[in-house]
């Protein structure tokens, strides 16, 4: 009994040593500062990255190595320092030759960002239905919340918790009927009153069918995206832009980033590579170009894309080498679980 | 050897539950509040897009029991050299200290699932199965925690020499960090089964203190 008690804790020491060692190394040695802040611009036609030197003063550097000053980076990238220049009197009347307002801009503007520690996770598989086209103009949260299980949708009220039968199985039967194949594989959704407009839910159905499910007056609202069968889709992001410009994001099997369309088309972008699971994403865009930025282990990848039919203008890679050293850990800046990994 | 550690810790047990209950109760009054003021709706939406769990409350109520049950049992053993005594019983040392820490783990996990079952039997009429699961989940981890400060406080305590008991608090207090470094709620699901097996594991480090006292360390 005392070699097991030995055993134990010798095994206790040893996790102690394997976990806290690296990170009493880490702790106190100073982090490298990995992303740099860059964007792509159109009049430029080169990203503008900011950079800080050793006194914290802030230089804006083209890939050349050529120096903008604050107000000519400004009129480089007119859509993301649109109130700079309205303060100043400096907007222009139109950028690449097309009439544009501020007010356009503010509209057709888009910033997404996506974090793997927001899908890895036990999130709570219920959702709010919002009313997707209210009387009043303010939307409101819903006295139910769904479920998908594998028989279908079933609604419960928060009031009561109890199953409502008839808008379940009406739910239901209009998913059948649009060719779903319960359970679903994938919920994605803003159930947030705090926004301008809602879209419901993109969803991806047991064979990979992604679908967009809301409620309007009422009733069930159920489309089907044309997926080619070649792919097979394993991530949807439901985005809500104000321009209504596109429905979200999806990412396939191969890691191949899509654009979802207003016609429920999916858009291939040029960028090369984005795992949801592991990658950060961050999306800044405007009318004419967007700027996608993706983080992953080996460094930063900057896509300038162009916003019309979102193929690859010009390409940034930033590579880093991660200098902290490994040993056990239980959490992740990824994931929102708790165990032992290395 | 139970009934001697009943009579010893009976007060203490009592308190521990009503004051854990309590804390449990207060923690379902909060829920019962925000229920009666916005509705049950907003309980679950605030559930469903904060992940509030209402039960936040408890993260290290079960740590002060554990820590206080150790030292109801143990201190006095070691004050007035009842150890001595105990292990002086015709009966392996080792089964004697296996069934004094056996009595307390009873106790503590008896006191568990009174608590739990106290959580349960209002959350299961007001939340979904997905909500009041995931609360019940959050705060599972943190009541292996209160069992695993009674079982390293009964090492420490039980440790003979005052060198070797600093280094057993050291390594209590990073093995405690194991049951409280995630905030997120239900984040330790996967893990609960190991981290389960690993706090019963740490039963045998009081072996490790009884054989020490039994061969005279000082």
């Amino acid at each position: 009994m005392r070699k097991l008690a030995n055993f134990v804790l010798g095994f206790i020491l040893l996790v102690l040593v394997v976990w806290q060692f690296p990170w009493v190394i880490n702790f106190l040695s100073t982090p490298d500062s990995h992303s740099t802040f860059a964007l792509y611009s159109t009049a430029a036609d080169d990203f503008i990255s900011n950079k800080m030197d050793e006194n914290k003063k802030l230089h804006r550097i083209g890939t050349d190595g050529k120096e903008y000053t604050e107000a000519e980076t400004d009129s480089l990238l007119p859509c993301f320092y649109m109130r700079q220049l309205v303060a100043d009197g400096r907007f222009p009347d139109s950028i690449q030759g097309e009439a544009i307002t501020p007010h356009e801009v503010q509209q057709t503007n888009v910033m997404i960002r996506l974090n793997p520690r927001d899908i890895n996770g036990n999130n709570i598989q219920l959702y709010p239905l919002l009313e997707s086209m209210p009387k009043r103009v303010d939307l409101e949260m819903p006295d139910d919340v769904f479920r998908i299980t594998s028989k279908g949708v079933e609604f419960i009220k928060m009031e009561t918790n109890e199953v409502k039968q008839a808008k379940s199985e009406r739910f239901t039967e209009a998913l059948r009927e649009k060719g779903f194949q319960f359970p679903s594989l994938w919920i994605s959704g803003d159930p947030s009153v705090r926004k301008a407009y809602d879209e419901g839910y993109l969803m991806l159905d047991a064979k990979h069918q992604l679908f967009h499910f809301k409620r309007c007056v009422g009733r069930p609202f159920v489309r089907t995206f044309a997926v080619p069968d070649s792919i097979i889709l394993t991530h949807v992001f439901a985005i809500e832009p104000s321009a209504h410009q596109f429905r979200g994001l999806a990412v396939d099997t191969e890691n191949r980033l899509y654009v979802l369309t207003p016609d429920y088309q999916l858009v291939l972008t040029g960028v090369k590579q984005f795992q949801p699971k592991t990658d950060r994403l961050m999306i800044i865009g405007n009318k004419f170009d967007w700027t996608v930025t993706i983080v992953d282990a080996h460094g930063v990848h900057y896509s300038a894309l162009d916003a019309s039919d979102y193929h690859l203008i010009r390409q940034m890679d930033i590579s880093f080498e991660n200098s902290s050293i490994s040993g056990l850990h239980f959490t992740s800046r990824d994931d929102k679980f708790c165990y032992p990994r290395f | 050897m139970y009934y001697k550690e009943w009579i010893k810790t009976r007060w203490y047990l009592l308190l521990m539950f009503l004051i854990t209950s309590g804390f449990a109760g207060y923690s379902l009054l909060r829920l019962h509040r925000v229920a009666a003021l916005n509705g049950i709706d907003h309980a679950w939406i605030v559930m469903l897009t904060h992940d509030v769990v209402f039960v936040d409350l408890l993260k290290f109520v079960p740590l002060v029991a554990g820590l206080l049950l150790a030292l109801v049992q143990f201190v006095p053993e070691m004050y007035h050299k009842c150890l001595k005594l105990t292990l002086h019983l015709p009966v392996s040392h080792l089964t004697v200290i296996t069934q004094m820490l056996g009595f307390g783990v009873v106790a503590f996990i008896t006191c568990s699932i009174l608590n739990f079952l106290l959580l349960w039997s209002y959350m299961h009429h007001v939340l979904a199965f997905e909500l009041w699961s995931r609360c019940l989940l959050t705060a599972l981890p943190w009541y292996l925690g209160g069992l695993a400060a009674y079982l390293l406080g009964a090492w420490t305590i039980l440790e003979p020499a005052w060198g070797r008991r600093v280094f057993n608090l050291l390594v209590s207090l990073l093995v405690m960090k194991i049951y409280f470094i995630s905030d997120a709620p239900a984040s330790y699901n996967s893990f609960l089964p190991a981290l389960s097996v690993f706090t019963l594991a740490l039963l045998t480090l009081s072996w490790i203190s009884v054989a020490r006292f039994k061969e005279g360390k000082e």
